[in-house]
């Protein structure tokens, strides 16, 4: 087993609003090795975004906090650095690839740029070894013509290409840890396609760790090793990908799966969940499903369940599984 | 005999490229070439392709929202372009109702629930304010929306209840055909199944027709009788559902169910592997020769660049490839 590179323990993230003190992440914990994926997943609203900003600290100050836990990246806290510290830390140990590329370039700057920007701002290099940076890490996400390509402007480039782009800036530092939050969601099916396959290889080369956000299953099984599954703050269920699929725990994983259509088979009628997910300033006081579940007991609206490790890297919290 | 609502023949779309100070036109983009399909009482089409298909833009040329370069819309048989202006708006439009993707933009914020599914009653019937009044409740009801909301504005609701809302106004004026574009993307993963099972419902309940949008092919299998993937403006594979989806024919077609096939980590192992294309859509503008998939296509051969192939029937089922043959993705 690869070395454990990040280790988010008991994470708690608070937003001040005029409606009241939100928990957007209320006691998350995970960890992630080098060279593997650990997928977040869960609908709009769970925290898995906040999850992500969280680890950056990069959450809108002063209305987002990050009140309680421990962020160990690489043997540091990363809550223990000095704002000065965390920004050298952004970019070369820690990346970030976002949903939309359209919105994460900049459209007066040529991509080279772009690229040539973060490489400047964390390695002291002359302008042609800059060069050279910017090079591979275009080589490193299969733009082709890369001596060209850099002199083009992100308008030139079609959906997926930018999204290359995007990705070979968050490479460019060789960082430890990327954290991609949504990167396939706008993309069509046979681009995301090409795009997770890219990223493993990208993966395989560099031994990266990634911390994968989404809300898609079917990206969950094929990008990542290990899923959290995240629900109104919590992270509910966490187990390896096969496992996870093939013997959810989790009334809400297994609901979950159970709602999406299969290519493979003609489904009759869905499994759906009935109501919506819980408001955040307004959370039920015991399991925070139980409104939805339809196995729910008694214990189940007054207490809240803890984190049992049921062996083999999957834990629940769920009554039933205690 | 099938009983066909509503039948597109060979309909074509092709916007002008201007250029230069006098805006000459230069080219043109091709979005829809020569599509055509039925579509039956009852029944439920989705159109499904990638961004810049023409998909979209062949659901606007039904709605009326394009006008066609060349091709034929019947409805019942009839003709629309034998319709009059008036004749559209009381025969046609009415008859015909969408619902968007985005129900965040698809309602007018400043405007009450009641009042938004009461619209199209207003705009295209005389019933009275009470009459009306009685069947925006008798919609809330339908789509699962309680009648104590009829008052509140589109941002009280979350996006599965304002889809719901969106499905009651496109009902109101009791069509025979709903253009569905990409009803259920736009919402949450568990959300998604309720809006599903409710379209479902009201389908078999009104016998109502859907033309559905949709890039999804799990969604697609699970709403739709019949199937039309769409490339570059084209239809290169047609038919009957679970037949397409059990036996595709199109390599295209292949390589977009085995990108949204559920592969698990271990499966490779089990020689189950993904079929990953290519490079992209090339530019409308500028159409490859032959077929125009074969550059991406894994199994093309000389013949495929340069004679375009017809849509050949094949089975059940319609194909436009040289090389048609069964396999399992």
């Amino acid at each position: 087993m690869s070395k454990i590179i990040l280790q988010v323990e008991g994470l708690h993230t608070v937003f001040f609003t005029r409606q009241g003190v939100v928990k957007a992440v209320d006691g998350v914990s995970f960890y992630v090795r080098e060279g593997e994926t650990f997928g977040i997943v869960g609908e709009s609203g769970c925290g898995k975004t906040v999850t992500g900003l969280s680890i950056l600290r990069l959450l809108p100050e002063p209305a987002g906090r990050i009140v309680g836990g421990k962020i160990i990246l690489d043997g540091k806290n990363l809550l223990e650095l000095s704002k000065k510290e965390m920004r050298e830390y952004r970019g070369s140990m820690i990346s970030m690839i976002l949903q939309d590329p359209m919105t994460s370039l900049n459209p007066v700057y040529t991509i080279g740029d772009q690229i040539a920007e973060s490489v400047r701002l964390h390695q002291n290099l002359k302008d042609d070894a800059v060069e050279k940076e910017v090079i591979s890490a275009l080589r490193l996400l299969k733009i082709p013509a890369p001596e060209m390509r850099l002199h083009d402007y992100p308008f030139q480039m079609s959906g997926g290409m930018r999204q290359r782009v995007v990705g070979a800036i968050a490479m460019s530092c060789h960082p430890r840890l990327l954290i991609a939050d949504e990167p396939t969601t706008a993309l069509d099916a046979t681009i995301q396609a090409q795009y997770i396959a890219l990223f493993k290889d990208v993966q395989r080369q560099t031994n990266v760790a990634i911390v994968f956000i989404t809300h898609d299953f079917g990206v969950v099984a094929q990008m990542c090793h290990r899923v959290g599954v995240m629900y109104a703050g919590k992270i509910v269920e966490t187990a390896t990908t096969r496992e996870l699929f093939k013997a959810p725990r989790h009334p809400y994983t297994s609901a979950l799966i159970n709602s999406v259509p299969r290519l493979d088979r003609k489904d009759n009628r869905l499994y759906s969940i009935e109501g919506q997910p819980p408001s955040m300033t307004d959370l039920p006081r015991g399991c925070r499903f139980f409104p939805r579940c339809s196995v729910a007991r008694d214990v189940c609206r007054e207490q809240e369940p803890g984190e049992v490790d049921i062996g083999g890297e999957h834990s629940v919290s769920c009554w039933r599984v205690s | 005999m099938a009983d066909v609502l509503l039948e597109g023949r060979d309909l074509t779309k092709h916007y002008p490229i201007s250029h230069g100070l006098l805006q000459r036109t230069v080219g043109w983009v091709r979005a829809v070439d020569g599509v055509s399909f039925t579509i039956e009482r009852g029944k439920t089409l989705s159109l499904v392709g990638e961004s810049g298909a023409g998909k979209t833009t062949t659901a606007k040329a039904v709605l009326l929202l394009e006008r066609l370069t060349s091709g034929s819309i019947l409805f019942e048989g009839k003709d629309l372009q034998r319709f009059s202006k008036s004749q559209l708006k009381t025969e046609y439009r009415p008859r015909v109702q969408a619902v968007q993707q985005n129900p965040w933009s698809s309602m007018n914020p400043r405007m009450r629930v009641r009042d938004i599914i009461a619209e199209p009653l207003v705009v295209n019937t005389r019933q009275s304010k009470k009459e009306v009044r009685s069947r925006v409740l008798e919609l809330l009801a339908q789509v699962g929306i309680g009648a104590d909301c009829a008052g509140h504005y589109p941002h009280e609701f979350s996006g599965g209840q304002r889809q719901r809302i969106a499905v009651a106004r496109a009902l109101a004026l009791n069509p025979s055909l709903v253009v569905l574009d990409e009803p259920v993307s736009a919402l949450d993963v568990s959300i998604r199944a309720q809006i599903m099972n409710l379209l479902k419902d009201l389908q078999a309940q009104y016998n109502l027709s859907y033309l559905v949008i949709a890039h999804n092919l799990a969604t697609v299998r699970y709403m739709s009788h019949s199937v039309a993937i769409m490339y570059m403006g084209q239809i290169v594979e047609y038919g009957d559902a679970e037949e397409l989806f059990e036996r595709p024919l199109h390599p295209y077609t292949r390589a977009l169910m085995s990108a949204s096939l559920l592969t698990l980590p271990g499966d490779e192992d089990q020689g189950i592997k993904q079929i990953i294309l290519s490079g992209e859509m090339p530019s409308p503008l500028n159409p490859p020769t032959g077929c125009r998939f074969h550059t991406r296509c894994i199994e093309a051969r000389d013949v495929c660049s340069k004679v375009e192939p017809e849509l050949i029937v094949k089975g059940k089922q319609r194909v436009r490839c040289h090389h048609v043959v069964y396999r399992r993705p």
